[in-house]
């Protein structure tokens, strides 16, 4: 009995130590941005925030280009959302509901775009997008884009597509649906909590993205914020604790999001691995 | 009728689309590697062969790339895989709180990559960066320039960023994969300590093996993918040291400037993400047939 009251300390520090550096560098980010330069600099580090220094957030998105960056990544991320969702619900029905010939191969397809490093394809799509004319608008960067994040969304769609009982379909069927107003007015409204996380997914894959937005934009009035933030990285003249205030701004809604989907992200990702 | 075009009809958008920004842009990738291209006049490139693929095979500078890729991927997957499986035994027990800590734990995973690399590299900052000054407390000579200009230090800099990123994916997963081991097991070991490493053997093992493989595969390929960390800490200095070849293809287009050479690079990177791909499900099926 005693053994394994020391099992659950242990495990419980254990457990602690794990989420303390889970936690510790945005922690860090927030501290830093309420810290001021004499401490920050100092020979000492300040290791608590200074919250009467809060006012830092509202400087930074006050002053400077950080508003039209996030106001940016956002109309990136929904166009992105609204094409990979429009797209992914027909993918998925067609995968989930249907035996055709070359199901196969669709589904190797979407492996394969899913397992393709954006990076690998960033030259090819530079050179087309060059002849015609896809630099330096938000639209190229919401098909580019759309590309790597419609596997995941359309795996996630997929698996909830495949929990709809088909004895629903088959009553619209015969009151005369056609197969698409049967995906709408049955599937859809019973899916909806799946797109609801197909469509979070896919906004913060666009939130997050940076090579693509580096490359292909050159007007600094259209950077996303990953762009814009990372051009701070060695620039004079740009406090850290600005830095830090608008990274935490950026991250916040991502971090927060994305523990509402992880369980879908997580089966997303599992099957797409499994079954291509 | 129409239920023999139907599907075709679903998968059209999907199709086109997917068409136009995978399998053209791949194609396009073919034609470049054949070609000198110079970024300043991408569409107006020479075919050239195979002199692409001989000068980056033949570059000592690419082979070091390749060097960096394998170590940097097998580190990355070992450390994310182990730290989080780790992690996911220490969670699959009743607790107080659990999905708190599970959540937390997810954190590093939800964080975009940028944010993730801006706060590292001021926390490895070369005079005030809590690290560094956490490892100059703890006697470690990092270096006047800093962790992430030393060649010896850089590469674990990256990794260890790199593997605090992967490890929360790995550890939610292989938590749900344990769970699926039959309790009344998991409480004989607990009963009874002596057993606890023959029941993890047999029984926990047994059960989240190809839970292991898939995530060891999908770690694999996000380790080849890594841009923006790499990017923005070390652009693949000091001396080379963290470059990688989506690093290396990355500057060998846009600051190089030969698009030839950089869409060369892309085709050995593909190739091997196939090799990850297609090998492991050899591997997995193989192991299936076995079993």
């Amino acid at each position: 009995m005693r053994t394994t009251k020391i099992g659950v300390t242990a495990r419980v520090v254990g457990i602690l130590i794990v989420m303390g550096v889970a936690v510790f560098p945005l922690y860090w980010m927030f501290t830093t941005a309420l810290t001021s330069d004499a401490e920050l600099f100092g020979a000492q580090p300040r290791m608590l925030p200074d919250l009467s220094r809060f006012g830092v957030f509202v400087d930074a998105l006050a002053k400077g280009p950080s508003l039209t960056w996030l106001r940016n990544s956002a109309l990136i991320a929904a166009g992105v959302t609204a094409l990979s969702i429009s797209l992914g619900i027909p993918l998925a029905y067609a995968l989930s509901r249907f035996a055709f010939k070359g199901k196969l191969a669709v589904g190797l397809l979407l492996l394969m775009t899913q397992m393709l490093p954006e990076a690998l394809m960033v030259v090819p799509l530079f050179s087309l997008y060059r002849r015609f004319e896809l630099l330096d608008s938000l639209g190229g960067l919401v098909l580019a884009n759309t590309a790597f994040v419609l596997p995941i969304v359309a795996l996630v769609l997929k698996g909830a597509i495949d929990g709809v009982p088909r004895e629903l379909e088959e009553s619209a069927r015969v009151d005369g649906c056609n197969p698409l107003s049967v995906l709408l007015r049955i599937n859809v409204p019973i899916i909806a909590p799946s797109i609801a996380a197909a469509a979070v997914i896919a906004f913060f894959h666009a939130w997050n993205e940076y090579v693509f937005a580096v490359t292909f934009i050159f007007n600094k009035a259209l950077q996303p914020a990953s762009v814009g933030l990372a051009g701070f990285v060695g620039e004079q003249g740009t406090s850290i604790q600005t830095v830090m205030a608008v990274s935490l701004l950026f991250t916040l809604p991502a971090v927060a999001f994305y523990l509402f989907v992880q369980r879908y992200v997580v089966s997303g990702m599992m099957s797409g691995a499994l079954k291509g | 009728m129409g239920s023999k075009w139907a599907p075709y009809l679903f998968l059209l958008p999907a199709a086109v689309y997917i068409f136009a920004f995978q399998a053209i842009p791949l194609m396009q990738q073919v034609y470049l590697s054949f070609t000198r291209t110079s970024l300043l006049n991408p569409t107006g490139g020479t075919w050239v062969g195979l002199a692409n693929y001989v000068r980056v095979f033949g570059s000592p500078d690419f082979h070091q790339t390749l060097w960096t890729t394998l170590v940097y991927v097998v580190a990355c997957v070992v450390g994310s895989v182990g730290l989080g499986f780790g992690v996911a035994l220490l969670l699959n027990a009743k607790l107080p709180a659990r999905n708190i800590a599970r959540a937390v734990v997810t954190i590093p995973w939800a964080a975009p990559g940028i944010a993730t690399a801006l706060i590292f590299v001021w926390m490895m900052n070369p005079q005030y960066g809590i690290i560094t000054r956490a490892l100059r407390a703890l006697g470690v000579d990092v270096g006047a320039s800093g962790i992430l200009d030393n060649p010896n230090l850089a590469l674990s800099a990256i990794l260890a960023t790199t593997i605090w990123q992967l490890f929360p994916f790995v550890a939610v997963v292989l938590l749900s994969a344990l769970q699926a081991v039959p309790m009344e097991l998991q409480e004989a070991a607990r009963m009874d300590r002596a057993n606890q490493w023959w029941v993890f053997r047999v029984v926990t093992w047994q059960v989240v093996k190809p839970t292991v493989g898939l995530v060891a595969m999908l770690m694999t390929i996000w380790s080849l993918r890594r841009f923006e960390l790499i990017w923005i800490m070390t652009r693949g200095g000091p001396l080379g040291t963290t470059r990688t070849l989506v690093i290396d293809l990355y500057s060998q287009a846009f600051e190089a400037q030969r698009l030839g050479d950089a869409a060369a690079i892309g085709m050995v990177g593909i190739a091997m993400a196939l090799i990850v791909v297609v090998g492991s499900r050899a591997v997995s099926s193989a192991v299936e047939r076995e079993a």
